[in-house]
């Protein structure tokens, strides 16, 4: 029989480290330590970025095969499926030329009228194009990782939209990749205007099993909403740019016993499918400084002249 | 160590084989295959497996380290793998040495309860803090891997089952 056959050290029998139950109870400790640092006090970003950083090559590795038979999938579609989407996408193109070509004419329109009445300008949105590397396998929230991160500039809390409308915001930033949380995600929040009728509200996640939705909550139940109205971005609460479309309504319940209306809403962009997306710079970081009042100064002048 | 009768003598096991199903079964669970709560935890399996068969190589720190990993790949809550997994790891250097009397199949009977306690933990803490309920489905994870154990016992044993004197008749 050759050497190395058989286990030959002899089993350490005095030391085998601390006991199962003594590691049993400090790593447990640890990871509940973990779990409210992350949770209350926010605190726990490096550790997460510098795992992510490690971990990175290994997703890129496991990335490759799905890639692989999507692509294959791709390369084998019909000729036919081929010219028909061209040929939408031609539709879609002439019938987006008309508008822009109308926008040219309303900005300048837009921005004459603005001097004339002395209105400040709108900024111009910066957006950075990302692609969707993964939707995070976490079932308990609905969120998907983006293959651009801090390296790449994107600042914590940008809005990302894609191609029809809001798709969420950006809720972690690690150096390579970031992490969006959906609009369906329960606890985001966005403050919305009702095309029609020019109301504002806020719409929260509503998420099931199977997909999700929005709910306008705090809808008076006589408030004037329609099935099918366009809710986009109002464009006051310092982060998304007004006028990107976000959902449509899609429900409504009126309820007797409620002062509130139940309204359900379908998000436009594509939570469940969205491949490329658009990450804009927070409209915070363009919104001038809050103008000093003149009123509060003026005691403060007089103490000083004094 | 004494042994069931009638039970083959393995060879040591190979830390580089050990470490490679690991990363392999992290590789089958960071597949971009979207949210399926019922996916069986492919690592949660093989840190169970070589735990029970070499608790001297693979412990409860190992287990805490890469649930820590599965923690910032799912961007879960920072601790809840590393928990789940630490208790995991405990259960099975607990029940490690009586386990190996039993054969494969009441093996995977008795590690059900394990996965299924792994996955409550999660679950609560997830309830707890606010999380979107996920599906009756994720109850048939905890069955999918105890029905994976055995596939996976012979597998990565195999390596451990070759002869110790090849030749020419037993080439491997």
């Amino acid at each position: 029989m050759p050497l190395g056959t058989l286990d030959r050290t002899p089993p350490p029998f005095f030391k085998q480290g601390p006991s199962a139950l003594s590691k049993l109870m400090f790593f447990s400790a640890l990871a509940l330590f973990l779990m409210v640092a992350d949770m209350r006090f926010r605190v726990t970003q490096p550790i997460r970025a510098a795992l992510a950083t490690v971990l990175y090559p290994v997703q890129w590795l496991a990335l490759q095969p799905v890639r692989a038979v999507q692509n294959g999938g791709d390369y084998f579609t019909a000729l036919s499926q081929a010219k028909t989407s061209e040929e939408e996408a031609l539709k879609k193109l002439a019938l987006q030329s008309l508008r822009a070509g109308q926008v040219e004419q309303l900005a300048l329109e837009n921005t004459r009228l603005r001097k004339l009445l002395d209105l400040r300008e709108q900024k111009a949105i910066k957006g950075l194009a990302a692609e969707v590397l993964y939707d995070a396998p976490d079932p308990y929230t609905r969120k998907i990782i983006i293959d651009k991160g801090l390296a790449h500039g994107v600042a914590l809390g940008s809005p990302v939209v894609d191609e029809s409308g809001v798709l969420g915001q950006v809720t972690r930033v690690h150096p390579l990749v970031s992490e969006v949380t959906l609009v369906i995600d329960r606890e985001l929040a966005i403050p919305v205007l009702n095309t029609r009728t020019g109301a504002r509200s806020v719409a929260y996640g509503e998420p099931s099993a199977s997909g999700g939705g929005l709910e306008l909550r705090f809808m008076g139940s006589n408030s004037d909403v329609q099935q099918g109205d366009l809710l986009t971005t109002s464009g006051v609460d310092g982060v998304y740019p007004p006028g990107l479309p976000v959902a449509k309504i899609e429900k409504i319940e009126r309820r007797a016993e409620s002062a509130f209306a139940r309204i359900y809403c379908t998000p436009q962009a594509q939570v469940g499918a969205a491949v490329h997306v658009i990450v804009i710079e927070p409209v915070s970081g363009q919104i001038p400084l809050r103008p000093v009042d003149a009123a509060a100064l003026g005691p403060v002048k007089k103490g000083a002249s004094k | 160590m004494i042994m069931p009768s009638g039970q083959q003598l393995l060879l040591p096991a190979n830390p580089v084989f050990i470490w490679t199903s690991l990363i392999i079964a992290l590789l089958l669970d960071m597949l971009p295959l979207g949210r399926v709560p019922w996916m069986p935890d492919f690592l949660a399996l093989v840190l169970v497996f070589w735990n029970v068969h070499q608790p001297q190589r693979v412990g409860i720190g190992l287990a805490f380290m890469f649930g820590l990993g599965m923690d910032v790949h799912q961007s879960a809550l920072l601790g809840q793998h590393a928990l789940a997994y630490t208790a995991l790891s405990f259960f099975a250097t607990m029940i490690h040495r009586r386990l190996l009397w039993f054969t494969v199949p009441s093996q995977a009977l008795q590690v059900l309860p394990m996965f299924a306690a792994a996955h409550g933990v999660e679950i609560i803490i997830r309830m707890s803090s606010g999380g979107i309920f996920p599906g009756w489905t994720l109850l048939l994870a905890p069955l999918a891997e105890s029905l994976l154990w055995p596939v996976v016992s012979v597998m990565l044993l195999a390596p451990q089952r070759r002869a110790p004197d090849p030749d020419e008749n037993r080439p491997l």
